[in-house]
């Protein structure tokens, strides 16, 4: 016994000894370090381009693999007190008829064209029948392209009981969403929130205040109405005060309900410059439209494959044993969903006129009538937007628990942050690898200015000799800058009257002026074989920087990152700068079109994001000309200055 | 053997020095103008011939105190603490001045409020004695009034002046404020409430008193208000508000209401200790009605006396047509009209606007009391008043100001304002959104935080007293829901600048030779 206890002893003391000489200071050890540092730098080094390529491609395949099934989970809700679905509703047959003779007025009003004034007031005038505080709101935009009026109506069923300083709001605008407010009239909606303006006063169970706005216009109207009631000024919007107030507004329905019947409610819910409201809040209409109004519920307008009769074929070159395969539509439906999601957030737009209660904190969607020939109509939806202010007036905190970052895939599947966010930053570090390699290798030029003359035919098979050279920091950072204040100006061009008013003559020249400009770095660069070759510097430089901007991006607005990473990641990694002159233009050509091709064929596109920007402050417009478009530039700058040698 | 004989003496005496004590109650009821019908429950006790306690005695044993209808576990409180004069209300609802007018009973600020007159000269400091008299309140009246600490107590020194006497000249009285928004009313408050009363709810007036109702009510309240004066001696009243709305249940828009349909109760019984018990009407001028049973008329009010009227009395008031809102913008039954709010979406500054109205034809004077906690702090160069957008220099004058101390003090404003004719006065003021101790959140951090309303005090009518809407403010707030991820995130943020820096700093640098 005594001696395997020693010999074990002994054996426990020889391993610790070589755990402390392991991490021992001895100078032998540091060596080892370093050592060890090195070897993993240049196995690092050695296989940076299979590194580069397996980043961009696992990257990109993951951005593939978003609408797949594996990523995301089922919807639930996280804040205990909302318990969705679990009321009673009241809304009843003599509620809808009731919709149905407002609806009827609403709809004299539109054949009468009636002025937005007088429409604020007969809306007014029926809140006030009902025994409302009401009251309306007049508002004027001067725009670069004209002014634009309006008049909203408002009013306010104060809690019994309540203290009067929380809210909940009830919308709909006189424009429907459909089309991005294209001039369909949401008359329905509006004839819904009076008639629950009645219908809710009856009751005395509100703890919040409900606050209903018919705005006018489509997001114009609200944002109005908005600004006014947080107090936020704005240069070009002259607003009358509210004369009644209410008190923070924790949600916000807009109804939008542009047809006839409906078949599905669908939910909107991107806020401008990409906010999104609690996941609690569309999970919990999404059971009360299921449980309670019987309604099935979409995402945006899109029906799944298997509900949507109307529409069946979809691409009929894909054989059919494919195209009809369980797993095929259901990524082809989510992958759907998901493009519309990138293509609101990324463009910081508003998917309806809810998107302009988040910047206030205010978390809110747009319940949207799928329009069809039936079977639902007023008694659904009514019920739908009672049960869901219920749930909401269960609140006894604002909404916090559930998720404010997340990809809605299906009405009942949604993919978390991390199930996504990885994807652009595989592009982000892959870029920065690039970059960094790029500007590691510009700092080495093979030596063999002496001995290439001598041995020749040595040289292939012993190591070349690799001398340090400058690399010129300092000019490529002039040109960035120098593109940046490019971006700057042209984006002070596009947002004068002038040029708005005659857009379409004035972008192609916009275009050619801004495609020549970055030509005069020619004149400037002198390449020299002392230092490192310019492009390359400054190509090292363009993509950590791009790195950069893309991770940051990703975690304030994860679409506009993907949009970046898809346009950015593999055209600036690839620019390079060749000797011959042809080539070069054409690289030139292709990223100045990359760049600013836009001002070409997005005209209309370039016209609504420099509204938003000046109506709604959404910072589609700035990003793009002071990010992207110097970006790019740098990238086209870099193909067409010449290579030293 | 001393000490006894000489209290059975002070007990024999008892009943010839016993203060004469006399219990009134009232019922008022008035149609108001939007349909809705306010009512007024209202139980005074006297205490005739009796002073409030010399605070100076303190420190000895109280005389015994024997009474027969004054509320005793009232009257040990306010004898404990040598309270003067006291006034708490607990109230639940906005009082919308526009559509109802003054209230009978001015305290109707949201939530809970007390202020207290107390005399000087105690062996107890003020401050201490107010926190007995404020944590004997929560026990007697189940509300969490000890809250009210030094965070939200204050002494303004003209919004709320005695309503009764003070006694005793030669003392100085200190005044003790504080109001909780937060503080929601409801059955518990009124148990204890009723258990005050000689009758209870059993006979009387209160009876009328039915939980169920009142607190279905659009708005309604409770107060307790013990004043003194030379003649009269200790008051207490006991006053219960409500307004309901009759038009809520019907469906043919008809504002017929009666003790039955607004209380689901009849009175049965009088009091029997009641000195007089009695129903007011107020009678509505324009439309045609009927009321039942047949009242004695005086002026514009039909009275009904409990006590000699038939029982069960059911008092009701039927119209000939059918109520219809106005249309119109409604006419402001108060000389101004006031709107509070908190502009501004960021959590860590914003605005405090003001907007008064004044309908009068003639200058408007009026006190302006803030009592703000000290989580928004006011910044008091910015305060603005503006008429049509013109800034007027000559609208606030003569204003004190007690600024806020970080996690103890709250702040007191307070200004006359004279208020041009016909005009509408807009005061703004920027404030800052303190930042919490992260222990100082609420437990519903992410609700924000109740703001007690200001007074507004207009000079005339005399003692009228206006409250604005509370406010919640926004603060900055933590992620409670998920503070293990909160932690994780900042340690190892700090792990990894102080493990680097700490690292260069302490580490030896040498030249290490590879061969």
């Amino acid at each position: 016994m005594d001696v395997n206890v020693e010999r074990e002893g002994v054996l426990w003391r020889k391993v610790f000894s070589k755990i402390k000489a392991k991490f021992s200071a001895t100078p032998n050890a540091h060596q080892n370090r370093i050592r060890r540092q090195k070897a993993v730098v240049a196995l690092l080094t050695h296989h940076l381009p299979f590194i580069k390529l397996a980043l961009f491609l696992l990257g990109y395949l993951w951005m593939l693999s978003i609408p797949s099934t594996s990523l995301s989970t089922n919807t639930y809700i996280d804040e205990n007190a909302l318990q969705p679905a679990q009321v009673n509703t009241y809304w009843n047959w003599g509620d809808v008829h009731t919709a149905d003779k407002y609806l009827e007025q609403l709809e004299t009003l539109k054949l009468a064209n009636a002025t937005s004034f007088d429409r604020a007031q007969v809306l007014r005038k029926e809140f006030s029948k009902l025994g409302l505080s009401a009251s309306t709101q007049e508002y004027s935009f001067s725009l670069s392209s004209g002014v634009t009026r309006g008049a909203n109506a408002y009013a306010v069923i104060s809690s019994p009981r309540g203290s009067g300083t929380e809210a909940m709001v009830v919308s709909a605008s006189w424009v429907s969403l459909t089309g991005e407010g294209d001039g369909m009239l949401n008359l329905r909606g509006i004839s819904t929130v009076l008639a629950l303006a009645g219908f809710l006063k009856r009751y005395s169970l509100w703890a919040k205040d409900i606050v209903f706005v018919i705005s006018d216009g489509y997001l114009d109207g609200m944002h109005a109405w908005l600004s006014a009631y947080h107090g936020s000024t704005q240069q070009n919007l002259v607003t009358e005060e509210l004369k009644i107030s209410s008190g923070v507004i924790w949600a916000a329905l807009n109804i939008d309900y542009p047809g006839h019947s409906f078949s599905h409610l669908g939910i909107f819910f991107e806020g401008i410059n990409g906010r999104l409201p609690n996941q609690d809040l569309l999970n919990s209409f999404e059971r009360i439209s299921r449980y309670t109004g019987g309604v099935p519920v979409t995402v945006y307008d899109h029906l799944h494959p298997q509900e949507d009769t109307m529409n069946k074929q979809g691409k009929t070159w894909i054989p059919s044993t494919i195209r009809n395969h369980q797993n095929v539509v259901s990524y082809a439906y989510h992958a759907r969903n998901i493009v519309r999601h990138l293509n609101y957030q990324a463009r910081g737009c508003a998917s309806g006129v809810h998107g302009l209660f988040h910047q206030f904190r205010i978390d809110a969607i747009t319940i949207f009538a799928v329009p069809s020939t039936g079977p639902h109509g007023f008694h659904a939806i009514g019920r739908v937007v009672e049960s869901t202010l219920r749930t909401m007036n269960n609140l006894l905190e604002r909404l916090h628990a559930s998720f404010f970052f997340f990809i809605l895939t299906g009405p009942e599947r949604f993919i978390k942050i991390g199930g996504y966010l990885p994807s652009a930053i595989l592009i982000s570090v892959a870029m920065m690898f690039q970059g960094l390699g790029t500007w590691v290798d510009a700092a080495w030029v093979p030596d063999d200015s002496e001995e290439s003359s001598q041995t020749k035919e040595k040289a292939s098979n012993t190591p070349l000799k690799w001398r340090k050279r400058r690399r010129p920091v300092i000019p490529a950072l002039l040109i960035m800058a120098a593109t940046h204040i490019f971006g700057g100006s042209l984006f002070f061009i596009l947002t004068r009257s002038w040029f708005m008013k005659n857009y379409q003559l004035l972008s192609p020249i916009i275009f050619i002026f801004f495609a020549i400009i970055p030509l005069l770095t020619l004149t400037i660069s002198k390449p020299t074989s002392e230092n490192a070759p310019l492009p390359t510097v400054l190509k090292a430089l363009n993509l950590c920087f791009a790195s950069t901007v893309i991770s940051i991006t990703a975690v304030l607005n994860f679409s506009l990152a993907v949009f970046f990473s898809v346009l950015l990641g593999v055209p600036l990694a690839i620019t390079s700068s060749s000797s011959a002159a042809p080539t070069r233009a054409l690289r030139y050509i292709a990223h100045i079109l990359l760049g600013l091709g836009w001002l070409l064929i997005g005209q209309e596109e370039m016209k609504a994001a420099i509204l938003n920007w000046e109506v709604l402050s959404v910072w589609f417009a700035p990003v793009i000309c002071l990010l992207y478009v110097p970006l790019v530039l740098q990238a086209s700058i870099v193909c067409i200055l010449p290579s030293c040698s | 053997m001393w000490n006894i004989r000489y209290f059975l003496l002070v007990g024999l005496c008892v009943p010839t020095l016993a203060a004469i004590e006399s219990f009134f109650e009232e019922l008022s009821l008035r149609n108001l103008n939007d349909g809705k019908v306010a009512s007024r429950f209202s139980f005074t006790t006297r205490l005739e011939g009796v002073s409030p306690r010399d605070p100076r005695t303190l420190g000895f044993d109280d005389e015994a105190q024997h009474y027969r209808v004054f509320p005793l576990a009232l009257g040990q409180i306010l004898r404990e603490y040598g309270v003067s004069e006291l006034h708490l209300t607990l109230n639940a609802g906005r009082w919308d001045y526009d559509r109802w007018g003054y209230p009978e009973e001015k305290g109707v600020g949201t939530g809970a409020e007390l202020w207290a007159w107390m005399g000087d000269g105690a062996p107890m400091s003020i401050d201490n004695r107010w926190k007995g008299l404020r944590n004997a309140l929560a026990g007697l009246f189940c509300a969490s009034l000890g809250s009210m600490d030094e965070l939200r107590t204050t002494a303004p020194s003209q919004a709320f002046p005695p309503e009764g006497r003070l006694p005793s000249v030669d003392l100085p009285h200190q005044l003790r404020h504080a109001s909780l928004p937060s503080e929601h009313v409801c059955t518990e408050n009124l148990t204890p409430f009723l258990k005050l009363l000689p009758c209870k709810s059993l006979s009387g007036i209160a009876s009328l008193l039915n939980p169920h109702r009142l607190f279905d009510a659009d708005w309604h309240g409770m107060g307790v208000h013990v004043l003194w004066g030379e003649e009269e001696g200790v008051e207490v009243r006991l006053a219960f508000q409500s307004v309901m709305d009759p038009l809520r249940y019907s469906l043919s828009m008809s504002r017929d209401w009666s003790f039955q349909s607004l209380f689901s109760r009849v009175i049965n019984k009088t009091c029997p200790v009641a000195v007089s018990s009695r129903v007011t009407v107020a009678l509505p001028q324009q439309d045609a009605i009927e009321i039942k049973p047949n009242p004695s008329i005086e002026g514009e009010a039909a009275f009904f006396d409990v006590a000699t009227v038939a029982k069960p009395l059911n008092v009701g008031m039927h119209w000939q047509h059918n109520f219809q809102y106005p249309l119109g913008e409604p006419i402001p039954l108060t000389p101004l009209s006031v709107q509070r709010t908190l502009k501004g979406s960021s959590q860590d500054r914003g605005q405090l606007s003001l907007v008064i109205i004044n309908h009068e034809t003639t200058t408007v004077y009026a006190r302006y009391l803030e009592t703000m906690p000290w989580l928004v702090q006011f910044h008091l160069h910015t305060l603005q008043a503006q008429v049509k957008g013109i800034t007027s220099g000559n609208i606030i004058s003569n204003f004190t100001y007690v600024p806020a101390v970080p996690h103890s003090r709250p702040t007191t404003f307070e200004a006359m304002l004279s208020l041009p004719p016909r005009s509408t006065i807009h005061l703004t003021m920027d404030v800052t959104k303190a930042f919490l101790r992260y222990t100082e959140h609420q437990p519903d951090a992410q609700r924000g935080w109740d703001l007690p309303p200001a007074v507004i005090t207009p000079v005339e009518p005399l003692n009228s007293r206006m409250y604005t809407a509370g406010l919640l403010v926004d603060l900055a707030t933590p992620d409670f829901s998920m503070p293990y991820n909160v932690i994780i995130f900042t340690c190892s943020l700090m792990a990894f600048i102080f493990g680097s820096i700490f690292n260069l700093l302490t580490r030896k640098f040498v030249v290490v030779r590879l061969d």
